[in-house]
């Protein structure tokens, strides 16, 4: 498991231990005893959430029903990482000693069966679902070409490896947060580096493209939200500074808003906000801090609302900011 | 086999090979200066330092400076010392060492450069710097230093340090390494050799780092 998905697990060691929240969530889905969710992934279009759960099940629920439609494994591996396709028929998994399987969503059909080595930290499928990107624990990121199945190319880092993936959502470009401190923006179909973002001395740990392809939002150990142009690499400007280390961002469909999971560098398991940023005025909308939730998980349902999730004991929480 | 369970020595080994034809000399130089030379390289061979994790905090434009403790701070303090080689046993001059660390409560400084430095190395390839030991914290099991050592035409190494002294392993490392699961080589946990008198008291630690070729 990677040291940021251990994160999110030692969050819901602590979830356990702290008194119940008087609000309540939208909705719950159940696992069974001793299976709690580590870590969830909700569908772009809010069809679909996944979750890594302690058992080395990921298990696929709808959003609207809570119904539980899949279980996939990858056997002998501790799950590291998910990412669904932006339409959300595809779902990505990789694992601990470097297995990559995509399934078909909501059929369960095995679409493709990756041995890339390493411990997976994140991955990622372009727009058209013909590439797939790997990020590994200290070894260079992989670029893959899923219609013939093959490798293109690595992506590598001045050492060790890479934290965070993202594709812009034109599929013109592939962003690597790497653990030199780089951003590195590559042409997607190819590789072949485009920009260098050398301005940010702290590791990355969570990068989205803004909506028109043209900026990307960067967040890590910096505590900040850095908005790089992507076509120079250049920071062009900075959210405001917070207390604590940004692990997740995920940007609304409609190109408004962030979701921001942060964690505490002093220690992971301190409770820690998800927050809502207004993009255009890099403000805080929304301070989500309920009490004895710490979230392991963010998306957008289909209506828009920013869904938060967490792990309470053998119970995924889906919690709706309206 | 063990080399050692043989009888002759590598040296004899080497003239027999000579006299039986195993081994041609093309060299105007006296074949026993060759035999010799070929030994010395064979003993002078290092394997590479174990890598580790980098970890989520390294942090770049580390200042340069040996002393990253500062006068006051409260710890263990610890002088840590080594060369840095590699595996051809060169002895790397123009390496660079990075190190961090935190603080003696298990800490790190994101927002400043407090225990994190660029290590100066001198002509033999020696680095050596001064800190405190640095303490645990909730997330990880067991007291550490990181390193990032990079030098032309190798491959950069990405390790940490740990110290036999470390309560986790209550004084059997060997057994207890595995206690903390990102120690994957016993090497890496060093041993710890306390010096001063009681009211002045300090850890020295010496740790070689052995680098990759291309």
């Amino acid at each position: 498991m990677s040291w940021l998905r251990l994160v999110f697990a030692l969050l819901l060691m602590n979830a356990s231990l702290l008194a119940a929240t008087s609000a309540k969530p939208e909705r719950t889905m159940t696992v069974p005893p001793g299976a709690d969710v580590q870590f969830a992934a909700i569908s772009p279009k809010g069809d679909f959430i996944a979750g890594a759960c302690k058992d080395g099940q990921v298990r696929v629920w709808t959003l609207a029903g809570g119904e539980l439609r899949q279980a996939f494994n990858l056997q002998d591996q501790l799950v590291s990482s998910l990412a669904f396709a932006n339409d959300g028929t595809l779902l990505a998994v990789g694992g601990n000693r470097g297995a990559v399987k995509i399934w078909a969503i909501p059929s369960g059909t095995l679409k493709h069966d990756i041995k890339v080595g390493g411990n997976v930290n994140a991955l990622t499928l372009s727009p058209n679902k013909s590439l797939l990107a790997v990020a590994k624990q200290e070894h260079p990121a992989q670029l893959w070409d899923l219609d013939v199945g093959r490798m293109l190319t690595e992506l590598p880092a001045k050492f060790s490896g890479s934290l965070a993936l993202a594709f812009s959502p034109d599929g013109q470009l592939l962003a690597s947060a790497d653990a030199d401190t780089s951003i590195r923006i590559y042409e997607a179909s190819t590789g072949a580096i485009r920009a260098t973002v050398n301005d940010l001395l702290l590791e990355t740990f969570a990068i989205t493209f803004s909506a028109d392809s043209k900026n990307l939002y960067a967040g890590g150990a910096d505590k900040t939200i850095s908005v790089i142009d992507a076509s120079s690499g250049k920071v062009v400007s900075s959210f405001p500074k917070q207390s604590l280390v940004v692990g997740d961002l995920q940007r609304s469909p409609d190109g408004k808003f962030l979701v921001a999971l942060y964690f505490d560098e002093k220690s992971f398991r301190n409770p820690a906000p998800a927050l809502v940023w207004d993009i255009a005025g890099q403000s805080i909308q929304t301070n989500f801090s309920e009490s004895g939730v710490t979230p392991n998980g963010s998306g957008f349902s289909k209506n828009g609302h920013v869904l938060i999730t967490n792990s309470s004991g053998p119970q995924l929480q889906i919690w709706s900011l309206r | 086999m063990p080399l050692r369970q043989f009888t002759l020595t590598r040296r004899e080994i080497l003239e027999n090979c000579l006299a039986l034809g195993s081994v041609a000399i093309v060299s105007s130089t006296p074949a026993t200066a060759m035999l010799g030379a070929m030994q010395e390289r064979e003993t002078e061979h290092r394997r590479p330092t174990p890598p580790n994790e980098i970890g989520p905090f390294y942090k770049k434009r580390s200042p340069e400076t040996a002393m990253l403790r500062s006068p006051g701070d409260p710890g263990m303090p610890l002088a840590v010392s080594g060369q840095v080689f590699n595996t051809r046993a060169d002895k790397l001059s123009n390496a660079v060492v990075e190190v961090w660390q935190t603080d003696h409560l298990g800490h790190y400084d994101l927002d400043g450069y407090r225990y994190r430095a660029k290590l100066p190395v001198d002509n033999s390839g020696g680095y050596k710097f001064d800190s405190v030991m640095p303490g645990h914290y909730p997330d990880r099991v067991c007291q550490h230093v990181h390193y990032l050592v990079t030098a032309p035409g190798h491959r950069p190494l990405v390790t940490q340090l740990y110290f036999s002294t470390d309560p986790v392993f209550e004084g059997d490392p060997d057994r207890n390494f595995g206690r903390d699961p990102l120690i994957h080589n016993r090497e890496l946990v060093r041993p710890v050799m306390l010096s001063g008198d009681p009211n002045a008291i300090q850890a020295l630690v010496r740790f070689e780092l052995v680098l990759e070729l291309l």
